[in-house]
């Protein structure tokens, strides 16, 4: 809308080629409220093409007013995105044609089946009878539908929906894939498939997936973005991510604590070992305390060499008898639960408010 | 146009796999063959639909909106609605394509009303003027474009079919009852000149005396665009709101 489009503010040119920018996705400083509700504040984020990125958050945290506003459904306030070179408003008919999106939960006609969705959807993106025969036999293949393709939507299970609904983002074989929860209502094994799916998509095309699932980012991204309190709080990949998460190596040791004094000698030990900075009784786990044993936590100095040898060398020396010893790994939870802490939870309010506002009535 | 067709070939067939669809035309053909019955197939009367095309305003009146009520407003509930706005396709195309579904619909329920013709044909006597009938299926085509252009418009405003169909019909109602109000005291002398220039009802029985008025045919569809115009300005809106 002129209005909204007014109110953009431009990127400098960041020196990438005009080329460059024709085969990406950027997202500038977008911002969006709903009435007093500041849904996504100031983000900006750029795709290119061969990488799986992951639009990670807790729910509310504006991942699917970002992903709305990168499909052309809800206008930015301010800020733009430019699909391929194309601005999502003054050019929203060219920048869709080069998108496919699925929307969370796949809505789709019941009355029709899997086939004559497709062939619906290629001739909204102007495919002729041909092109669409063809590509609606390659996506039922792709999505292993070809036994339901003739059948009801409606009478189809919320998984094979879901495989209907990215059949149809397919279709037209865009170059960038938005997939808003993509696994929403598989089942284990439809999660697996989808998942490798999902990465073959990545191969040359960009792809986008919101999720709250953790694990879906960590086994099928490239690159993750966390969103939260309506603000971009990380950029990187999940191995990055998850390194931020540990400062120092950590440590769990579990102690037998079946004399008097064995607390304070495992403490004392522990405490005295060469590069431990911090150790912290896990109080956490109570069923250790009830059954005599228990949990230390030893954090390393930054730098430090695998403390596991030494810890154990010198349990045996000092009598004590060791259950656990293991060296936690780095963990994209950790570091989700790190940046998400303490956001506010407002834009949960306005993911509410943009359903509301879809339904809206008189 | 490509778009605004698929979309309507889309509608179009949602409606004959639907009850709904069914029980509309169901409806529609037993109001129309009582109205024939009451009205028409008198003995003695001469051989003229002029009465049907008359009441044609009424019998449309539960038929549009029951065509129309659904046809944005469960995209909206459904959520199929964010699937044809990612799509490239222009909220006219979208409006287009619904508009012309319900006419398509509209046009295959009223095909076994020629029947009606035929009984005319086959046993009056003398034999019917053909003219005033095929004005008065002219008028009847104009009209119903107008009513279901009030239908889409409502459907665009509401995620509830049922609200919909409400408002349809109340706008319609008051289109039809509005020349009733003329010569009152309580309207003002400007609002019997607005009643003139948009109620139907006695642009309609020009048409069933068989007189096809350019200023008619100008009328039924001026304001027939003015309200699909209304609603791809609601559908531009619900995009960029």
């Amino acid at each position: 809308m002129p209005a909204a489009n007014a109110q953009r503010g431009g990127r400098p040119d960041r020196g990438l080629s005009d080329t460059l920018h024709e085969h990406m996705i950027e997202v500038d400083s977008v911002h969006k409220a709903f009435g007093r509700i500041r849904a996504v504040r100031g983000v900006s984020f750029d795709l290119a093409p061969g990488k799986v990125t992951g639009l990670l958050g807790p729910n509310g945290a504006g991942k699917s007013t970002t992903i709305r506003m990168i499909a052309g459904s809800v206008p930015p306030d301010r800020g733009g995105i430019r699909v391929f070179g194309h601005d999502t408003i003054d050019q929203g008919e060219e920048s869709r044609r080069r998108l496919g999106y699925l929307p969370e939960s796949a809505p789709l006609y019941p009355e029709m089946t899997p086939l004559e969705y497709l062939h619906f959807r290629g001739r909204l993106y102007g495919m002729d009878t041909k092109g669409r025969r063809a590509a609606a036999a390659a996506v039922l293949e792709r999505c292993h539908l070809n036994e339901v393709a003739r059948r009801r939507i409606g009478t189809l299970s919320k998984g094979t929906k879901q495989r209907v609904g990215l059949a149809g983002a397919l279709l037209h074989n865009p170059p960038a894939l938005i997939l808003d929860e993509p696994t929403n209502g598989l089942d284990p094994t439809q999660i697996h498939e989808a998942r490798r799916f999902i990465r073959e998509l990545g191969l040359g095309r960009i792809v986008l997936i919101s999720s709250h699932i953790l694990t879906e980012i960590e086994r099928m991204c490239d690159r993750v973005l966390v969103m939260a309190g309506g603000e971009l709080k990380a950029d990187a990949t999940p191995r990055d991510l998850a390194a931020r998460s540990i400062a120092g190596a950590t440590y769990v040791v579990q102690i037998r604590r079946d004399k008097p004094g064995d607390d304070e000698r495992a403490l004392r030990l522990l405490r005295n070992l060469p590069f431990v900075q911090d150790l912290q009784p896990n109080t956490a786990d109570r069923s250790t305390l009830i059954s005599g044993w228990s949990v230390w936590v030893v954090t390393a100095k930054d730098g430090a060499p695998d403390l596991r040898e030494s810890i154990a060398q010198g349990c045996m020396q000092q009598g004590l008898l060791v259950r656990e010893l293991r060296k936690e790994t780095a963990s994209l939870e950790k570091a989700f639960l790190k940046l998400v802490e303490g956001t506010e939870e407002t834009p949960a309010v306005a993911a509410q408010t943009i359903k509301a506002r879809e339904e809206s009535t008189l | 146009m490509k778009r605004a067709r698929a979309i309507a070939a889309r509608e179009l067939a949602s409606y004959f796999r639907t009850p709904a669809g069914w029980v509309i035309v169901a409806l529609y053909l037993f109001l129309g063959g009582l109205f024939f019955m009451l009205w028409t197939l008198v003995p003695g009367k001469p051989a003229s639909m002029r009465d049907l095309f008359m009441l044609s305003g009424w019998l449309l009146l539960p038929v549009a909106p029951a065509i129309t009520m659904r046809l944005i407003a469960d995209e909206i509930r459904a959520g199929t609605m964010e699937g044809l706005l990612t799509s490239p396709v222009g909220a006219a195309a979208i409006v287009a394509g619904k508009f012309m579904g319900a006419c398509a619909f509209l046009t295959i329920m009223s095909l076994p009303t020629l029947v009606y013709v035929g009984v005319l044909f086959a046993h009056a006597s003398p034999m019917p003027d053909l003219g005033p009938i095929l004005a008065g299926y002219l008028c009847l085509a104009l009209l119903a474009g107008l009513y279901l252009s009030i239908g889409v418009a409502a459907s665009c405003m509401t995620s509830n079919a049922t609200l919909a169909f409400m408002l349809t019909f109340f706008a319609i109602l008051g289109l039809l009852l509005a020349p009733g109000l003329m010569g009152s005291r309580l309207l003002p002398a400007w609002g019997t000149g607005v009643i003139e220039a948009v109620a139907p009802m006695p642009r309609i029985g020009d048409f069933a005396r068989g007189v096809i008025a350019l200023s008619n045919v100008v009328y039924f569809l001026s304001i027939t665009g003015i309200f699909l115009l209304a609603a791809v300005s609601i559908v531009e809106w619900r995009r960029w709101r």
